[in-house]
């Protein structure tokens, strides 16, 4: 029996490119198999899915030598399209993806290219609407519906085909926790009781590391293939758990809150005495929002909000997708018409975008226009007619080694950090970021808070709308949950995610409340 | 033309990639197919000569015409084997005309000529054309505009595209000559497509009148008569549009023409270079089976 | 003037997807509105034309979609006022007296009548299902055309979105020369996923050449026995103009009264069937055709008007 994918001495090159891409990889996956591909952001984990179906290098060009057998179907001689009954791909991106307008219709887009029958065609979109819960969605448009409703519609028109392999690129990047764990259990059961191939790529390893069996672990285009905590632990990457457990020295490395509360057990339980979040020195309130409602039309999407943003806070705003975290932003840079109530700054007036506050919106990077990074955040330095150079903005963020390069052309998370650069270079003494987490692996996240702490240190303030929960853990030096656009705690980060079952860090899961990062804990058990 | 496209057709069922065909084949396909179009256009002032006929004549003839010009569209359009690459692009690049045509968006003139030249301009006159064509539909469709006008329209934006792609482009052309060959094309273009879109109606919307056509007149007289016409409808309103051509190009066509190049390079649109590398074991026909 | 021959109307919001079931086969309503179009087209009696007006408007109100689309008849009926009177006053190019701006009138009124009818198939129809009416040869043209519909209203938000940005920057995109920083963004960010759409068509079989089509509209009792009657209606029309037996004409020189013949005042009648019929086609069994293909004949239809 054939392999569902296998990889035979694969190396390529993409196009004008002198590193290559993958590196002679060498690497089978059976039927059947629960895959994830991990790795740093350029290490090419996107190359490797892309190969599987022959969009490497059929789109991308370069230069490619070896086998992909897709299926037991050579890449070679089948284009993506030949293989579409085999091999289903989902990109990153969901919403650029769609082809029709109508969910129901964009379902059957696939099967009409494959001439399947248009009574099969009928039954098979009835199932992977009821497999994804879409049913109510049906005939919606793709374009007006919320970004984790899409992800799941791009991986229903992807499935309704029938595939054998299903391949996807960052698959939970736009859904909330909730979101992301239905997810999850829609691929598993494709696995167990369809015998579906599943190979996926995701940063956020919390999420995915407990569910699938085997790992490709992708570093400087090299594959390493072998058991999940295996690869993990080769690759020095993994879930909170797992840096953790390398952090202790436990063997083997726990993948899963499970895996970790077990070792826990057996372990010293950290005291209440040593925990030691951030000390914060908070300073005078740079924003402040008082009793503000936000209506949409008759509906209010912020109602009685109070907040502060001090100096030295780094504020995460978190709750559902839709809870009016991106309002609440908005609103906080003087964008949306407040109903009722007020936003002030320091001096008492109300905040001026690009001035007071500057607000990072979500994709960002739509903003980047110029053809070189330094010449991007020159672009804002010129706007306000400032005297200072890029550079300094550049080594804030971490991404001098990009100065040269096209904004474009760098990976999803470095984008974010240019982009940041760009908006930050206004001097606003308060930052707003708006979910900075699609494509973020954990090097540019890494960057990306510290860059955060050093603002708050400098006096600054910043807010972090994000559903990501180990970035607010993190960073934050207080968290706002919201819900229905009201705000429903409010408090040291602590308090405020060891309360939530839905918000709570690895840390907090297996330690209690309290307990947020890795280093924390590992500091109190040194 | 039915039987190149057919068995053009049938070869795309037979091998996954389209079979191109022949360039020359084509050219002249594709040149007699728009002689057409343009008589459609250009019939009022041939027709008093050919038939000294009437007023009654009119709605028949339009009919006749709307029917050629659809046929011209039909052939166009209908060729096939666009690929996905093109669809898509056609479908982002159509979008920004649909958007650049809602009313009052951006500027107070209408902008929707700036996707079409730099598309038509950096991917090629067949491109363009499909792209004038498919961006006036989709735009008629979206704006609630469908009407006898539209194909038309459709045509006569098309051309406007295509032109854009016979102007100097590519690597070797410097952006000094690309951008001004692109400007004053612009600029020229927005008089001709007023001039070409007042001319399908004017027969019906200005008869009687001194400056309406005449069914039994010269072409010289008619020519002249045309003439006033414009100036007396369309001049001034096209004036802002050949200026507003001119000026995009002039501020966004290096950086548009830029981006669409670096797409053009991204997405690997010339496929002339084979990425396989053969040291990895050979093509076997064999495995051609199963698609 | 093309501005009243092409009305821009319409909201920056998508058209309405979704309501392909509750509307009708849009090949009835190309056939309906061209024939209603082609009977106005013959004539200048004024009397047929105010009858075609009330009857495109009957029908509007019977089966208008929602608040955009009635914008959008709106727009075609202010075109057609401004036609009649624009189409008058060439007269100034003339000799002015009563008998030529009578007929300048008439005229005027023609070509408002063509307006109003074509507004109110504008108003009526989905256009994502005209989209989907092509035939398999024009797949992809059509497909790039309903590509463009949906994701124009993204085209209209990524602009607002980036200029927003840029404000927050301190980039104003208001002047001129500043106009990179709006448009470069929203065209890389366009062609970024237009190399997504391009690689998830071809992913999901693009371009194989086979094709089977989802649950296409059905016919129904209502839509076929609306394109008979319009075809009856021009087909009458058509006769009298060919033929001479009335006349469609009125006398302008010198200026007589208009001629109204009972049988092409029951014609124009016959085109309001849609409006009676209303948008369930009440009354008439469903599903004549089976819905797994198109007719032929309404495939021919719809290409005829296409042409």
């Amino acid at each position: 029996m054939t392999q569902a994918l296998r990889y035979d001495r694969v190396t390529y090159r993409f196009p004008d490119a002198s590193a290559r891409a993958l590196v002679d990889v060498d690497v089978a996956i059976e039927h059947g198999a629960f895959a994830l591909a991990i790795g740093p952001t350029g290490a090419g984990k996107s190359t490797l899915l892309r190969a599987a179906n022959g969009l490497v290098p059929h789109f991308s060009g370069g230069s490619f030598s070896g086998h992909v057998y897709a299926d037991g179907r050579d890449t070679r001689t089948h284009a993506p399209r030949d293989l579409a009954d085999a091999v289903a791909f989902v990109p990153q991106d969901a919403a650029a993806s769609f082809v029709v307008d109508r969910v129901e219709d964009e379902l059957a887009y696939g099967m009409e290219n494959l001439g399947v029958d248009p009574r099969h065609m009928r039954r098979r979109v009835e199932e992977v609407l009821d497999l994804l819960d879409l049913a109510h969605l049906r005939d919606r448009s793709v374009r007006r519906i919320s970004g984790g409703e899409r992800q799941r519609v791009a991986i229903a028109a992807a499935l309704a085909a029938g595939p054998r392999i299903l391949v996807l690129d960052e698959p939970t990047s736009q859904l909330d926790p909730q979101g992301a764990e239905h997810v999850m259990a829609a691929f598993q059961r494709l696995v167990h009781d369809h015998g579906v191939t599943v190979l996926l790529a995701e940063h956020r390893l919390e999420r995915v590391a407990g569910w699938v069996d085997l790992a490709l672990g992708v570093d400087a285009g090299r594959v390493v293939v072998g058991a999940p905590a295996d690869v993990i632990r080769a690759l020095a990457a993994g879930p909170p758990v797992a840096r953790l457990g390398r952090l202790v020295g436990w063997e083997p490395v726990p993948l899963t809150v499970r895996d970790a509360r077990a070792r826990a057990r057996t372990q010293a339980t950290p005291t209440v005495a040593a925990r030691n979040s951030h000390p914060v020195a908070v300073g005078e309130p740079l924003l402040t929002a008082r009793d503000v409602t936000v209506r949409y039309g008759d509906v209010d999407v912020l109602r009685a909000v109070d907040l502060d943003v001090r100096q030295g806070e780094v504020v995460a705003a978190m709750g559902r997708n839709g809870a009016g975290k991106t309002t609440l932003l908005r609103t906080l840079a003087g964008l949306r018409p407040i109903a009722r109530g007020a936003v002030t700054t320091l001096a008492g007036t109300a905040p001026r975008p690009g001035v007071d506050v500057a607000l990072c919106p979500q994709e960002a990077e739509r903003v980047l226009f110029r053809d070189t990074v330094t010449d991007e955040v020159g672009a804002t330095l010129r706007a306000r007619a400032a005297s200072d150079a890029a550079a300094p903005w550049l080594e804030r963020l971490g991404i001098v080694d990009l100065a040269a390069r096209h904004p474009r052309d760098v990976s999803a998370g470095q984008r974010l950090l240019v982009a940041t650069a760009a908006i930050a270079a206004t001097g606003a003494p308060v930052i707003l970021l708006d979910e900075p987490t699609r494509g973020l692996d954990p090097e540019c996240k890494d960057r990306l808070v510290r860059f955060l702490r050093s603002h708050a240190a400098a006096g600054g303030g910043a807010v972090v709308a994000t559903h990501d929960v180990e970035l607010a853990a993190a960073v934050a030096t207080r968290t706002v949950m919201l819900a229905g656009g009201e705000v429903i705690a409010d408090g040291e980060p602590a308090s405020v995610l060891g309360d939530s079952h839905v918000f709570a860090p690895q840390m907090t899961r297996v330690f209690g409340a309290g307990w947020l990062t890795p280093e924390q804990v590992a500091e109190a058990l040194a | 033309m039915s039987g190149a496209v057919g068995s053009m057709r049938a070869g795309v069922a037979a091998h996954p990639r389209p079979v191109r065909t022949r360039g020359a084949v084509r050219t002249v396909v594709l040149v007699v197919m728009n002689v057409a179009g343009l008589a459609a256009f250009l019939w009022p002032f041939a027709l008093p000569a050919l038939t000294g006929d009437g007023r009654a004549d009119g709605p028949i003839v339009l009919v006749v015409l709307v029917g050629s010009l659809g046929a011209l569209l039909f052939l166009e359009l209908g060729r096939g084997g666009l690929g996905a690459k093109t669809v898509a692009l056609l479908g982002v690049l159509g979008a920004a005309v649909v958007a650049l045509r809602l009313p009052g968006f951006v500027a107070g003139f209408s902008a929707l000529f700036i996707p079409v030249l730099v598309g038509g301009n950096a991917f090629g006159p067949s491109f363009g054309f499909l792209l004038g064509a498919i961006g006036m539909f989709a735009s008629g469709l979206f704006v609630g505009g469908l009407g006898p006008w539209l194909p038309f329209q459709m045509v006569a934006v098309g051309w406007v595209g295509a032109g854009a792609g016979l102007l100097p482009r590519g690597p070797s052309t410097s952006w000094r000559v690309r951008i001004g060959a692109l400007a004053a094309y612009g600029f020229v273009a927005g008089y001709a497509y007023g001039g070409v879109m007042n001319l399908w109606s004017w027969p019906f919307v200005a008869s009687g009148s001194a400056i309406g056509w005449d069914a039994s007149g010269a072409a010289g007289d008619n020519l002249r008569r045309y003439a006033s016409y414009y100036a007396a409808t369309s001049f001034v309103w096209d004036t802002f549009r050949a200026i507003g051509n001119a000026a995009l190009v002039v501020v966004l066509g290096r950086p548009l023409l830029g981006a669409l190049d670096r797409a053009a390079r991204r997405m690997h649109l010339e496929l002339d270079a084979e990425p396989f590398e053969r040291n990895g074991g050979e093509r076997r026909a064999s495995e051609r089976t199963g698609a | 003037m093309n501005v009243t021959l092409s009305p821009h109307a319409g909201p920056v919001t998508a058209p309405a997807a979704g309501t392909r079931m509750r509307t009708w086969h849009p090949a009835a309503w190309i056939v309906w509105s061209s024939l209603a179009g082609l009977c106005a087209f013959v004539t200048t009696d004024p009397v047929y034309l105010l009858l075609l007006w009330a009857v495109a408007w009957f029908v509007y109100t019977a089966h208008r979609v929602s608040e955009p689309t009635a914008a959008s008849f709106r727009m075609f009926l202010i075109a057609g006022v401004v036609t009649l009177v624009l189409r008058t006053t060439l007269v100034v190019f003339g000799t002015i007296d009563l008998s030529s701006t009578v007929y300048a009138a008439l005229e005027g009124l023609r070509l408002a009548t063509i307006l109003v009818i074509f507004g109110t198939f504008n108003a009526v129809t989905d256009p994502f299902g005209v989209v989907r009416l092509a035939p398999r040869r024009f797949h992809e043209p059509a497909l790039a055309a309903a590509l463009a519909l949906s994701i124009a209203p993204r085209v209209v938000s990524a602009v607002h979105r980036v200029r927003e940005a840029q404000r927050l920057r301190g980039i104003r995109v208001a002047p001129l020369r500043s106009l990179p920083a709006l448009a470069v963004p929203v065209l890389e960010t366009g062609m970024e996923e237009a190399l997504t759409l391009a690689e998830s068509m071809d992913a999901r079989g693009h371009g194989r050449g086979r094709r089977s089509r989802y649950r296409p509209h059905p016919w129904t009792g209502a839509t076929v026995s609306v394109v008979v009657a319009a075809s009856g209606a021009f087909g009458v029309f058509l006769s009298a103009s060919v033929a001479g037996w009335a006349e469609l004409h009125p006398p302008t020189a010198p200026l007589g009264w208009p001629e109204v013949h009972p049988v092409l005042v029951a014609a124009v009648a016959l085109l309001a069937l849609p409006g009676l019929l209303g948008p369930d086609g009440a009354g008439v069994p469903r599903a004549v055709v089976p819905r797994s293909g198109t007719p032929r004949s309404a495939r021919g239809a719809a290409a005829e008007d296409g042409r």
